[in-house]
């Protein structure tokens, strides 16, 4: 609502009930919009709805429904329609565990949708306040980049409970690091121009403009044609207005990596929490450990993985995922390493113990159902 | 005091333990606490396995998990099970209707019959995390203002706010330090 959203279209899905009720109270309030679909797949089409009407949309589920919002998701980045999609991470395949916190999704949000020619962008914050922040910033990103943008949480992190700062004045707004864009109009007539640039207004219907949208391969001026040229000029935008500009996108937080650590870990999220502390204590034990945290994981951050160490991905699954991120960018002779726990956070004193273990030259795989060699 | 206070409760859907968590969570920002709250549960909202973990500290807090608690509610033997073996010199306050401890634990163990003095002196045993909340301010008192804890819970419970206010002495009550 700090910045500007103005209608909420969801299904309820725990552990992001929550976000769709503090939404249906407070948005009225400020004549917005809440929206109780009959399932996500329609509460997704709505929000790119409300957008399209001009409105600063959003939506909040977890992976079982973030799966049925594949279809729509589809719709906003081919037709470039602004909007911001909370996924809120539970344990999963499927349904899973509802109240615990899982990382699966990380390919997911990179893919949420079929048919690849696309960039999608996605913020990952590991606290309240964070989410917060980064809410509004992916209001913020969506609008320039007319796409949808997935705000990664978890259980954790949205079923949970923090103390957090809500600026009120513009300058505390500022000092925090928000930054807002207006909706604008595209004016037509040539409203998917085949060009890497970002700041170009979406499609608004009902503004005198006139409109077009559509799920085919579009011409310039949106009506479908569906010849490979078009489709090659509507991929190179939907991927290099991304590409081209993810310094406006990249953010990040690390900890100790000036003087060469012996073993970097990697975690985003609310997996980050417990390592920052495992890694602030390491530190005072004398051990050379440094943190790397994404906070946008997608485009993901390459330029941080240029340190050589042993990299240490810290996920909350089994199977290892950005781990697979950490050994495409990381230096080709890096020792790279996985520790998975999911539905939990990893204790500070299991961590000690992977760190303590790596350090010594132990390989960390244990065979068995409690941690298989990635 | 330490820079980092944590209390793990835990027991069964419905007996009010998020609620607690929430409340103590609350009545520690209202004190100028930073506060972490996690909670863990299932799909039902009744009976199954529920744990909440808040942290409480004059700094920003990185990790939210308790590890070594300093104050553990057990609502439940299953809970007493499961998180006891973390308590270093921590403080149990359990209920003696639900849990059976282990005696020879070296570690302070305060029994709040919660459930049964609910019975007995609100006739109604929802009133039991009320009971063990009064308990958990007795015994962090020299952490969490009691007065600021009993407002809080009131603001945060709407409803039967007499029988609650009770609910919460009796509790306190039970504890001496």
């Amino acid at each position: 609502m700090l910045a500007g959203c103005n209608a909420f279209a969801g299904y309820p899905i725990t552990p992001a009930t929550e976000i769709a009720e503090a939404m249906s109270v407070n948005l009225p309030r400020i004549g917005g919009y809440y929206m109780q679909a009959e399932d996500e797949c329609a509460a997704m089409h709505l929000a790119i709805g409300a957008s399209l009407g001009g409105m600063k949309a959003m939506t909040a589920t977890s992976g079982p429904g973030f799966i049925l919002y594949a279809d729509p998701y589809g719709w906003a980045i081919g037709c470039e329609i602004p909007l911001v999609v909370l996924n809120s991470q539970r344990v999963g395949p499927v349904s899973g565990i509802t109240g615990a916190p899982g990382q699966g999704e990380f390919y997911n949000v990179r893919y949420p949708t079929q048919g690849g020619n696309y960039e999608t962008i996605v913020l990952a914050p590991n606290s309240a306040q964070e989410a917060m922040l980064m809410t509004v910033e992916a209001f913020y990103l969506s609008e320039r980049f007319r796409t949808p943008v997935t705000i990664l949480a978890d259980q954790l992190i949205t079923d949970g409970f923090e103390d957090i700062s809500v600026p009120e004045t513009d300058e505390e707004k500022k000092a925090m690091g928000m930054r807002f864009m207006e909706r604008k109009a595209h004016p037509g007539p040539e409203f998917y121009p085949p060009t890497d640039e970002i700041d170009i207004p979406p499609v608004v219907l009902g503004v005198g403009t006139k409109a077009l949208c559509s799920d085919w391969t579009p011409t310039e001026e949106g009506y479908d044609i569906e010849t490979v040229e078009a489709q090659h000029k509507h991929s190179y935008r939907m991927i290099y207005k991304i590409r081209n500009h993810k310094d406006i996108i990249s953010r990040h937080e690390t900890l100790f990596l000036d003087d060469e650590p012996d073993i970097i870990v990697v975690a985003y999220g609310s997996a980050s929490r417990t390592v920052k502390t495992a890694v602030k204590k390491a530190r005072e034990k004398g051990q050379k450990i440094g943190m790397i945290r994404p906070i946008s994981v997608w485009p993901f951050p390459d330029e941080l993985f240029q340190y050589k160490a042993k990299y240490l991905s810290v996920e909350l699954d089994y199977d290892g995922q950005m781990v697979r991120e950490v050994q495409r960018a990381a230096p080709g002779d890096s020792e790279i390493h996985f520790f998975g726990k999911c539905g939990e956070l990893p204790t500070v004193a299991e961590l000690h113990e992977t760190f303590d273990k790596l350090l010594s030259g132990e390989q960390l795989s244990r065979i068995g159902w409690e941690r298989e060699a990635w | 005091m330490k820079d980092r206070i944590e209390i793990l409760a835990s027991g069964f859907g419905g007996q009010g333990v998020v609620r607690l968590g929430q409340i103590v969570g609350t009545a520690a920002v209202n004190q100028g606490f930073r506060v972490t709250m996690l909670k863990s549960h299932g799909t039902e909202q009744r009976g199954g396995y529920v744990r909440t973990q808040v942290v409480l500290s004059k700094e920003e807090i990185d990790s939210p998990l308790v590890e070594d608690p300093d104050f553990f509610c057990s609502f439940s033997s299953a809970a007493y099970k499961q998180f006891g073996h973390m308590m270093k010199d921590g403080v149990v306050l359990y209920d003696p209707a639900m849990v059976e401890i282990d005696e020879s634990k070296p570690f302070r163990q305060i029994a709040v019959p919660a459930k049964d003095m609910a019975i007995e002196k609100l006739g109604r045993p929802i009133y039991a995390n009320i009971i063990m909340l009064g308990a958990l301010s007795a015994a962090a008192c020299e952490i969490l203002d009691k007065e600021n804890m009993l407002a809080t819970m009131l603001s945060i419970i709407p409803k039967f706010k007499d029988e609650n206010r009770n609910a919460f002495e009796i509790g306190y009550g039970m504890v001496t330090s």
